[in-house]
């Protein structure tokens, strides 16, 4: 499995996923210029750090709660 | 659970007595898994987790093909025969209600926190193929977070990933998940 992650995830995926985990730990106001700096002038890469912190900002209980009721 | 490695074994080799008594040493757990699976303290929900277990179960022993080299192993294996379980259910309900053919979900009134409608879950689980093909070991943690409800220590344990990872993956992975379902 980790041998797999290592393959698989390439420097894109891993910095993706540690800029938005980083990102989410800045408050707000600060983000932007986090991005700035983090992302360099990757476009591709602010864009979708981006989604994933909008999306973030509304997660609630998103999947906290296990598959229920109605799903059998 | 080495005991269960070796009847895992000789159920493979079709000892229908190994099998029994692996289902004993490993179906308070499995059913644990299900029960947390399966939302807290739903009427009726025993019965569901109960069914889910044995399922599940017939699933991992009935493919003669199946081996497990350790207990991960046969815990990841649990984790995606429940999830199919599921989705199965879910489609087969969705088929049902619209006459057989596939239509768009509709993703108004989307439960946030438990995408309990089958096709709710239908959509989370397209999303979550999408994600696989990008992400493939945080899809696996999600497959295991969410579908076998593990917690993030067990999560840990299994995926051999320190726990603090697997809260960075957790939180990356619903991030994604939300922003793939709703933007669809």
């Amino acid at each position: 499995m980790l041998k797999q992650a290592a393959n698989t995830m390439n420097d894109d995926t891993g910095r993706e996923i540690a800029i938005f985990t980083e990102a989410v730990k800045v408050p707000p106001q600060k983000r932007r210029a986090f991005l700035d700096d983090a992302c360099g002038g990757d476009e591709n890469l602010r864009r979708k750090v981006e989604a994933l912190l909008k999306a973030h900002d509304r997660i609630g209980n998103f999947l906290e709660e296990p598959p229920s009721n109605g799903a059998l | 659970m080495s005991d269960a490695t070796v009847l895992m074994t000789a159920t493979h080799a079709g000892n229908a007595k190994a099998a029994e008594q692996l289902l004993v040493l490993v179906y308070d757990e499995l059913r644990r898994l299900a029960a947390s699976k399966l939302a807290h303290e739903a009427p009726g929900q025993t019965l569901q987790a109960t069914a889910l277990v044995h399922e599940a179960w017939l699933r991992l022993v009935g493919d003669q093909n199946r081996s497990f080299s350790n207990r991960e192993h046969f815990f990841r294996a649990s984790a995606e025969a429940m999830r199919r379980i599921l989705i199965d259910k879910a489609r087969r309900k969705h088929t049902v209600r619209h006459g057989g053919d596939y239509q768009r979900v509709d993703l108004e009134g989307f439960d946030l926190a438990a995408p309990a409608s089958g096709d709710c879950l239908l959509a989370l689980n397209e999303a979550l193929d999408k994600f696989a093909l990008e992400h493939p070991v945080q899809a696996e943690l999600v497959k295991l977070r969410y579908f076998a409800g593990l917690t993030n220590e067990e999560v840990s344990e299994v995926m051999r990933i320190s726990v603090s990872t697997v809260k960075n993956y957790w939180t990356f992975s619903r991030a994604w998940l939300l922003n793939e379902i709703e933007s669809e």
